[in-house]
Formats: structure tokens, C-alpha cells, sequence
């Protein structure tokens, strides 16, 4: 019986697919990034189909673009990848006519270093990287030297990620975190070499339960899991580093391979409703760029810091070629040590 | 055409589709040189193997042959009793060996995982060995060598009771018995009767860890904690953060090279002579 209807349920499936005529968009977004109740009232609303994937990193997403034939329509990409992705002819300009509900960005968006005009994407959600510690157990971290502290030898970890570790380094020694000097980056690779001896561990997301448990005491961690771990544990907090520390804006883009430049539009223009925005960012629980949203959601210190700690942070631009592979070098030499 | 021609083609285009074709890619991208966001760009150049030979790198491939090497010796050391004891287990035999396979049924990505939650400061280990008042402090069993090594042995061990297993279950038992008969000790008769009998089941059986051991990348990253590289990971971070296809392409030729050199060094043994 169970097989039966089974069976009967993959032939309507099947032929569902061969008959539905409903103009259909292709949405590649990060994973756990949306709503997915949100994406089924779009397709309501439009009477349209949105075939939905997710990856888990820029260089999966662009392995599968650049082909310019991915059959893919809207993309979302960090904002770092924007231009180089634009110069490779990659992304369609955006047409902010066809964007009514832009002005629900929060004024820290609306002008944004990366793309003043807005022209190749809109900000969606973004995160920053810093420290986040136990309270009971450790001194309140100002600085990113907090995480050399040879008293925590063992119970700290960082990033698994060369940009966050050897912008950090070079941010530690009063260095900008893009420095492309050979110079500079040898001194932070040397506080890297430094630093990795105290280390518990590179590691990413993870070290949320590790952190939740006890093991880690302090970690250098992105604001959104450090919000969640926080949650979870009241022992934890967060701190913004004084020398400044990185932010990264994930946007909405459209690419010029699209044949859906009109519906990518209505798609993007319906991501910006508040209540739709706000939504995503509860089942995403990042933070949001869009302001009307914020206000439809509880205010977090940590998600959406106060002007004069968002002043310290800088927006990491994408590095030239050959400054990407000397770091990656220093990276493998660390990682070697 | 004869019919063996016709029976060969399906074996035939799946080597070609599947075996060449991918490694003339891999081949073609390795001698091309590195697109800005992934993928490769004209001329031709040979760049990506001179940098290869780099002590930075070289350090990393023996770091790797090392690794792999004292995995197989531990997998051996363990996994040869394991064999004979279940090739001797008579009507449980199927029973042992169904334990040995259950591992597979999980995903090895939760398997790997689940040893962070036995080796971790607040994991099983440390946990019941503080309440038993046997250690004060927990003890660092994670994020370190002896953790991927302990991760790789764990997931590779069936590859080499399995191998081992079938050598030894095709043995005959009478062979033993005369062995006994004629004075030998159990030792001597292991030495010199069991062990050189079910050599090409040790050989293939060391073959299928190493290999793999060689290649491997998820153990290093998460029980090493990403503090140590082995050339599978040196490999991952070509086509993700750093984004050079032509590199790691390089890297993981010469890794089969490596790695191709190991399987002719074992199958030269004669040893594995009778067995092929």
C-alpha cells in the first residue's frame, strides 16, 4: 500500500514537472539562508516556480557560474566578490527602477563602499569577525592580542580561513587587514607562527559547542555564531577588537546569464519587504541589512553593533592575484609549521 | 567483432569515460595556468610542478607518507589478530564480521565527528576518567597527531581485516595442524606457516589503507584541528580559498604518482607475485 501510493505520488511528481508551464526562476543562495515559507508566498504571489539550491562558499558557487551557463538567475555573493565577478561579465547591472523597495536598506547600506551605486547587488545579510569569550573564565578581550594570551594556552581557537587569521595578524600589528606589502605580511605570518603554538585548533563553525561546553574559552568567531553560542550559554559575550576587525556583507545579485532579468528583479524587490526580510533573518539568525526589518526583530548588541564600534570595522575588497597567492603560501607555511 | 570485444566495451567506455577523460583534465588543467576566480586560463606552462619542488611542499607530501605509513603499521598490528581471530570464530564468523562492517552504515562524516565528542575536553573519555578521580585536568586526546592518527586508523582498519580475513579463511586448517603435529609452538607456527601464507592478503590488505591514508583530508581538518596539512588538505585549499585549479591539479598528479609507486613496490614483493 505505502509502496503504491509512493510510487503513485513520484508519477504525479513526474508529470507535474513535464506540464507546469509556470515561468520558473533559479535561486542559489547560501544554505540555511531564507525562509522557506518565503520562497513558496514568491512563488504564490508571482504564480511562477523558483528551483532553489544552496552552497556552502563562494568558491563552490563561483566554480559553478563562471561557465556562464550555470542555468542559475540569482546569486549571493559577498560583497568582495561583486566587482571581480562584474569585471568577468558575470553579473547583470541591476536596474534600480525595478527596485522600488530599496529604501527599506539600512543607511549603512544604502552607499556601501563596495558598490556605491548599488549596481551589482543588493545587501542582504552580513556578519563581522571577532572574539568571542567566556566571561567567567577570561579577562574582557579589547584588542586581537587577547588571543595570544599564553595564560589560555590550549583553550583558544581561530578561524580555519587564511584572509580572517592573516588580516588579523596584520590588523594586531597596526597593518590594514588587505595589506598587500611582502613586508607586513611576513611580520603577521611570524604572529601567526607566533600564535598557533597556544592554539587549541583552526576550526569554524564547530567551535560553537566547544565554546557552549567549556573547552574554548575564547575564540576568534564571526558575530552570527557567536550569537547563537551566546544564546545557548549566558557565560559567553563578544567583543569588536580596537584595532578594527572585518565585516562582510553577503548581496543579491543577477546574473547576465539570466534570461529572468525582470522576475530576478520582483524576486530581489520582494526580499527587501520588511516583514519578508525579517523572516529570513529569524530562520537564518544573522543579521540583516535590511533597517525596516531590524525593527520587526529584537534588538542584539552583538548582531548590530552601536555606530562607533561599526566605525572600526573595514570591508575586505577582493585581492589582487598575486597578493592571493602569496598568501596562501604564508597560509601553507603556518598551517606547515 | 568476437564476442570478448563486445563484452569488454562496457568496461571499456567506463575506463575511458571515467578514468582517462577526468585525469586528462586533470592532467591538461595542471600544465594551464591559474584563472583570477577559479578555473584556468592559456599559456601552457610547467610552473605549477616547479613549485612543487619547494621544501615547503616536499615537507608536507613525506609528512603525509609518514602518516599514512604508521596508520598502516598500527591498521596491520591491530587488524591481523582481529582477522585471525574471526577466521577461527567458526559459527559466530559471520557475526564478527558484520560488527567489523558496521561502521559503514554510518556516514564517515558523522563517524569522524562522533570521535570529537569521545576525545574532546568535555568528551566521554575525560569525562569518566575525571569522575573516577583518575586525572585532574582533562587530557589534550584532541587536536593533535595522535588524534588523526587514532581518527584514520579507526576508519580504515575494516580494509585491511577484510583482505587479511579472506587470505587466512582460504587456509587450510590441516597446514596448521602438521605444523603442530611436527613440534612447532604456536608462535613458530604462526611465523613460519600462517604469516607467509596469508602475505598477499596483508599486502593488499596494507594497499587498501594506505592509499586512502595518502589522500586523506576530512580526518586531518577536523581531529587535527587544522593545525597540521597533509597533502589532501593542501589539495582542498587549492580549489577553495586559494583558488589556483592548476596547482592543486599538479599536486594531485603527483600525489597518484606517489601513490601508484607504492601499489608497484607492493605488488614487485613476492609475496603478492602468487596472489596475482
Amino acid at each position: 500500500m505505502k509502496r503504491r501510493a509512493f510510487l503513485a505520488g513520484g508519477a504525479t511528481a513526474l508529470l507535474g514537472c513535464g506540464r507546469d508551464k509556470r515561468p520558473r526562476l533559479n535561486v542559489y543562495n547560501w544554505s540555511s539562508y531564507i525562509d522557506p515559507a518565503m520562497v513558496e508566498r514568491f512563488e504564490r504571489e508571482q504564480g511562477v516556480r523558483v528551483r532553489y539550491g544552496t552552497y556552502e562558499g563562494n568558491e563552490e558557487m563561483l566554480a559553478k557560474v563562471v561557465t556562464g551557463n550555470s542555468g542559475w538567475d540569482v546569486v549571493f555573493p559577498t560583497h568582495s566578490r561583486l566587482a571581480p565577478m562584474a569585471r568577468h561579465n558575470l553579473l547583470a547591472p541591476l536596474d534600480a527602477r525595478r527596485l522600488p523597495s530599496l529604501g527599506n536598506l539600512d543607511a549603512r547600506f544604502r552607499r556601501p563602499v563596495w558598490d556605491a551605486d548599488l549596481r551589482w547587488g543588493v545587501p542582504y545579510m552580513w556578519n563581522a569577525t571577532g572574539i568571542v569569550y567566556n566571561r567567567q573564565q577570561t579577562a574582557v578581550p579589547t584588542g586581537w592580542d587577547a588571543l595570544w594570551s599564553a595564560g589560555l594556552k590550549g583553550r583558544m581557537t581561530m578561524l580555519d580561513d587564511p584572509e580572517d587569521v592573516i588580516g588579523v595578524c596584520l590588523q594586531k600589528l597596526g597593518f590594514p587587514f588587505d595589506s598587500v606589502e611582502e613586508r607586513q605580511l611576513q611580520a603577521a605570518k611570524r604572529e601567526a607562527v607566533r600564535q598557533k603554538q597556544l592554539l587549541r585548533a583552526y576550526i569554524n563553525a564547530e567551535v560553537r559547542d566547544q565554546l557552549v561546553a567549556g573547552d574554548v574559552l575564547a575564540a576568534q568567531l564571526w558575530s552570527t555564531t557567536a550569537a547563537q553560542a551566546m544564546r545557548a550559554a549566558p557565560q559567553l559575550a563578544f567583543a569588536y577588537p580596537r584595532e578594527g576587525y572585518p565585516l562582510y556583507c553577503d548581496c543579491a545579485a543577477v546574473l547576465r546569464e539570466s534570461k529572468r532579468y525582470e522576475l530576478a528583479h520582483e524576486f530581489l524587490d520582494f526580499l527587501l519587504r520588511p516583514e519578508v526580510a525579517a523572516a529570513n533573518a529569524r530562520v537564518a539568525d544573522t543579521a540583516t541589512a535590511n533597517g525596516a526589518a531590524r525593527r520587526l526583530l529584537p534588538a542584539d548588541a552583538v548582531l548590530y553593533p552601536p555606530d562607533e564600534i561599526y566605525a572600526r570595522g573595514v570591508w575586505p575588497p577582493a585581492l589582487p592575484s598575486a597578493a592571493q597567492r602569496y598568501r596562501d603560501r604564508l597560509w601553507t607555511e603556518i598551517k606547515a609549521a | 567483432m568476437n564476442t570478448r570485444w563486445w563484452f569488454l566495451l562496457p568496461a571499456r567506455v567506463w575506463t575511458a569515460l571515467f578514468l582517462l577523460a577526468p585525469l586528462g583534465i586533470v592532467g591538461a588543467y595542471s600544465v594551464l595556468t591559474r584563472g583570477d576566480y577559479g578555473g584556468v586560463e592559456a599559456p601552457w606552462t610547467m610552473e605549477s610542478y616547479t613549485r612543487l619542488i619547494d621544501p615547503l611542499y616536499l615537507a608536507i607530501l613525506w609528512r603525509s607518507v609518514w602518516m599514512a605509513t604508521l596508520s598502516t603499521v598500527l591498521c596491520a598490528l591491530l587488524g591481523f589478530p582481529l582477522a585471525l581471530f574471526i577466521a577461527r570464530a567458526g559459527r559466530r564468523k559471520n557475526l564478527w564480521l558484520q560488527l567489523v562492517l558496521l561502521p559503514f552504515w554510518t556516514s564517515f562524516l558523522v563517524r569522524t565527528y562522533a570521535w570529537l565528542f569521545i576525545l574532546r575536553d568535555t568528551g566521554l573519555v575525560n569525562t569518566v576518567l575525571q569522575r573516577l578521580h583518575v586525572i585532574r585536568t582533562p587530557l589534550p586526546l584532541l587536536y593533535n597527531d595522535g588524534a588523526v592518527l587514532l581518527g584514520l586508523v579507526y576508519s580504515f582498519l575494516p580494509f585491511f581485516v577484510l583482505p587479511v580475513y579472506a587470505a587466512l579463511e582460504r587456509l587450510d586448517g590441516s597446514l596448521a595442524e602438521a605444523a603442530a603435529d611436527l613440534g612447532a609452538r604456536p608462535l613458530s607456527t604462526l611465523r613460519r606457516v600462517i604469516l607467509p601464507l596469508s602475505a598477499p592478503g596483508i599486502a593488499a590488505g596494507c594497499v587498501l589503507v594506505f592509499i586512502p591514508c595518502l589522500g586523506s583530508y576530512l580526518t586531518p581538518d577536523l581531529l587535527g584541528g587544522g593545525k597540521t596539512v597533509m597533502v589532501g588538505n593542501l589539495i582542498q585549499n587549492q580549489f577553495t580559498t586559494a583558488r589556483d585549479w592548476p596547482f592543486g591539479s599538479a599536486t594531485s598528479l603527483v600525489l597518484m604518482l606517489v601513490s601508484a609507486l607504492a601499489l608497484l613496490m607492493m605488488m614487485r614483493s613476492p609475496a603478492t607475485k602468487e596472489m596475482l
